[in-house]
């Protein structure tokens, strides 16, 4: 093949189209994992008010609730599955050298997602054969059976970030310490921060559901409470999630500096460094377009405008991100902390009407923007997903292995016929979904439509063969 | 240890192959009803019974391919290298498997229907097809070889077209006892006659197979009928007709476990037959297990498994067969 020159789509290996194939499979994965690791709370608690209040509307609310939660949690579980074996497929070396270490949180998951899979089962198939005591508790193993999915997860992402625990001879993985493995410093904050972003945007999207019901028209109990029940968890969350977020970004500073620095775009090693609010940085270290804040981030991180702030040239430049990768993850930053802003303002005004006036807000404009909460939350997770990954860059494993050293040896034409596949595929799920739950959601408008009969969920008592 | 946890993969991969396989039957099934009168009812019969348990069993698929990275990341490693355009085929049918199989309780058209029913069906053949080929180009040797040699081989082949005769046999069998508790006799009958005919199908291309196995693999054919393998080897020599006798007879008591036992069987009579070597005549249960810590975690990890999802899943197969056997 000496002189045929590669197409620059091919030019590369497979490692383009794995990075793309991955981000894409992981950024749809994302977006089913808040409703899956936190619907099941929310519908709990529904189910709680139900019980406790004896208020058939809140039981309703939960039972229709518990149908979406399975038919979300068969969607993500495929989506999981492609993860897994994207794993093998796309990074065989990844897991042949640190598969020991960082496939304990995976086992751990795999056994909480097993748990997952039966009592979600459980709790649909016990709305009828369960007395409402006895349902109710056996539902209340999900909340911390998806909190253990989502940390050991987080506990393998962390791994990657900030590897520990493992003893490497040559290269090679020949002892683990699994305690410090499977908690690295990274686990502290990624785990709280995204539990708290899980539960926050699950609150958000499920309120905004019935903020459009409200726009439309719609103003009852039943109304009132879907509505406020999710909005009240997501808006109390908003601001613990600040403090969060800014405990995080401080201790990338110590764990993760590169990785800061290009979160803040910042070049060169400096006190009185500034905060750059959009724009982006060029391969020469120049920024541009951005607003820069003088002073303001040495005195974010350090408290004080003498604070030092390492830059990227003083990482080499095969050991630290791109100007490219370096501008998407200050980007993808910066989207996330202002989402996040609009959010705790938003709680803001929730919060003032209901200490105020004792009841929910009645402005339009409330629920129009409450109403793209859900949206805007989807986002920032998505965003802020991209700005921990694409800020590790080149890493796969920091500072241990590259993402170019992990790659399959398949060619690159193989990957990109994959990644087409499964686009089309994808797009289909989608499809689907979207359309049974728009179903779904006409079929309930409709007061008494029953809950059977959706995919996944308790089938109608009696086999009819020519239903 | 390193033999537990090998023991630990293997259970994960026969509970897929049992229970998942029971799954795919059902789906090979619903892809031959056709479009008669019995045909429409046995569609509606796999559907009613296939609902409630099918990502339950997609679950002990995430389990093994977890097992094997963390516990023999080696053998994770050169599988995927050579493998990897059998487990995407495999991996795309699944997922178009199940995508679909929601997709046709949505579907409004007679036509978008036919098409959902359509995908469905293929990918219960070729989902089945990919992986157990998988597990024969392991069994082959060839894992090492390239890509090309490891997946384009006779064993390969073999092993595929056995599970799903394989597959196609346990589905029949279980829906046997899906249509006696919805009380069909009519589908009792329909699939009893599938029972019998695929159990024929299974033994004809599993003695072929075992005649591919001799030739490409001679060493491991030898454990399978004087070594570690034969135990399992006469199990499902002894089961597979017994379960079509006894669906001859219409007696149908105990049917589901030993079909599971022919089934499993098959898959234990293979993994014994090449043990100690995770890939045959290269890599050992030894040389691939990773370092002490890993394995303390993935036994604690088997213990809690064991002892909190076995009878939590317990208790959801009690909620689905009680529903069923309520009177309306």
């Amino acid at each position: 093949m000496g002189d045929v020159i590669d197409p620059l789509w091919l030019a590369g290996g497979a490692l383009l189209p794995s990075r793309i194939q991955m981000a894409f499979t992981l950024a749809t994965h994302v977006l089913l994992v808040p409703l899956g690791v936190a619907f099941p709370a929310l519908t709990l608690l529904m189910e709680g008010i139900g019980l406790f209040r004896k208020d058939p509307v809140a039981l309703k609310i939960a039972r229709r609730w518990s149908v979406v939660m399975a038919v979300q949690f068969a969607v993500g579980a495929v989506t999981g599955t492609i993860l897994s074996f994207e794993f093998g497929i796309l990074w065989p070396r990844l897991m042949g050298r640190f598969g020991p270490a960082l496939g304990l949180g995976f086992a751990i998951e795999g056994l909480a997602f097993f748990l997952e899979a039966i009592f979600i089962g459980i709790y649909l198939y016990g709305w009828r054969r369960l007395s409402p005591r006895a349902h109710f508790l056996l539902g209340l193993a999900l909340p911390p059976v998806g909190v253990l999915g989502a940390a050991s997860v987080l506990s393998a992402n962390s791994f990657m970030n900030t590897p520990g625990g493992i003893t490497l001879q040559a290269g090679r993985v020949v002892d683990v310490d699994p305690i410090a493995a499977l908690f690295t410093p990274a686990l502290g904050y990624e785990f709280w921060h995204f539990i708290v972003a899980i539960y926050m945007t699950a609150g958000f999207a499920v309120a905004s559901v019935y903020a459009v019901a409200w726009l439309r028209g719609r103003r009852d109990h039943y109304q009132r409470l879907a509505f406020a029940v999710p909005f009240t968890i997501a808006a109390a969350l908003t601001p613990v999630q600040l403090v969060i977020g800014d405990l995080s970004a401080r201790a990338l500073v110590q764990d993760q500096p590169a990785k800061f620095a290009a979160i803040e775009v910042t070049w060169t090693t400096r006190d009185h460094n500034p905060e750059v609010i959009g724009g982006f940085i060029d391969s020469a270290g120049q920024v541009h377009l951005g607003i820069a804040v003088p002073s303001l981030d040495s005195l974010l991180v350090g408290y004080s405008p003498n604070a030092v702030i390492h830059g990227l040239s003083s990482f080499a430049a095969n050991a630290r991100p791109s100007a490219v990768e370096a501008s998407i993850a200050h980007l993808a930053f910066d989207a996330m902390v202002g989402l996040g802003s609009a959010g705790a303002l938003l709680a803001a005004w929730y919060f003032l009407t209901l200490v105020r006036k004792r009841r929910l807000p009645e402005s339009v404009w409330f629920y129009r923007l409450a109403s793209l909460a859900g949206v805007g939350c989807y986002l920032a997770v998505e965003v802020g997903w991209v700005t921990t990954e694409v800020g590790r860059q080149p890493w796969i494993v920091y500072g241990l292995m590259r993402v170019s050293d992990a790659v399959t040896d398949a060619p690159a034409a193989y990957v990109w016929t994959m990644l087409a596949t499964l686009v089309v595929i994808y797009a289909l799920i989608a499809y689907f979904f979207v359309t049974l739950l728009t179903r779904l959601g006409s079929r309930w408008r409709d007061e008494d439509a029953p809950e059977e009969g959706a995919p996944y969920g308790p089938r109608p008592r009696r086999f009819e063969p020519d239903a | 240890m390193p033999e537990l946890l090998a023991f630990v993969l293997l259970l994960a991969i026969t509970a897929y192959s049992t229970a998942g396989g029971v799954d795919f039957g059902a789906g090979i099934w619903d892809l031959l009803a056709g479009t008669t009168r019995p045909g429409r009812e046995a569609r509606a019969l796999i559907d009613h019974a296939m609902a409630p348990v099918w990502e339950v069993n997609n679950v002990w698929l995430v389990l093994a391919i977890v097992l094997c990275w963390t516990a023999f990341p080696p053998l994770f490693q050169a599988t995927f290298a050579d493998l990897y355009p059998l487990f995407t085929l495999a991996l795309i049918g699944l997922v178009l498997r199940g995508a679909f199989f929601a997709f046709r309780h949505v579907a409004d058209s007679p036509r978008a229907h036919r098409v959902a029913d359509l995908v469905f069906g293929v990918s219960s053949v070729l989902t089945p097809f990919f992986f157990a080929a998988s597990l024969g180009a392991i069994a082959s040797g060839r894992v090492g070889h390239g890509v090309g040699q490891a997946c384009l081989n006779p064993m390969a082949l073999a092993f595929g077209l056995v599970s799903v005769a394989a597959t196609a046999f346990s589905g029949a069998s279980f829906l046997v006892g899906d249509a006696r508790r919805y009380r069909a006799p009519e589908m009792v009958a329909y699939f009893r006659r599938r029972v019998i005919a695929s159990g024929f199908g299974l033994i004809a291309i599993g003695t072929i197979s075992l005649l591919v196995i001799g030739l490409e693999a001679p060493s491991l054919l030898r454990s399978m009928l004087l070594g570690a393998g034969l135990p399992f080897a006469l199990v499902t020599v002894v089961l597979t007709p017994v379960v079509m006798w006894l669906a001859w007879r219409g007696l149908f008591r105990g049917n589901r476990v030993l079909t599971v036992a022919a089934v499993g069987s098959l898959v234990f009579a293979w993994a014994f037959a090449q043990s100690p070597y995770l890939l045959p005549g290269k890599l050992t249960i030894e040389q691939a297990i990773a370092p002490p810590g890993t394995r303390a975690v993935l036994l604690a990890v088997t213990v809690v498994l064991v002892l909190v999802v076995v009878p939590a899943m317990g208790l959801l197969y009690y909620l689905d067969q009680r529903n069923t056997l309520e009177s309306p």
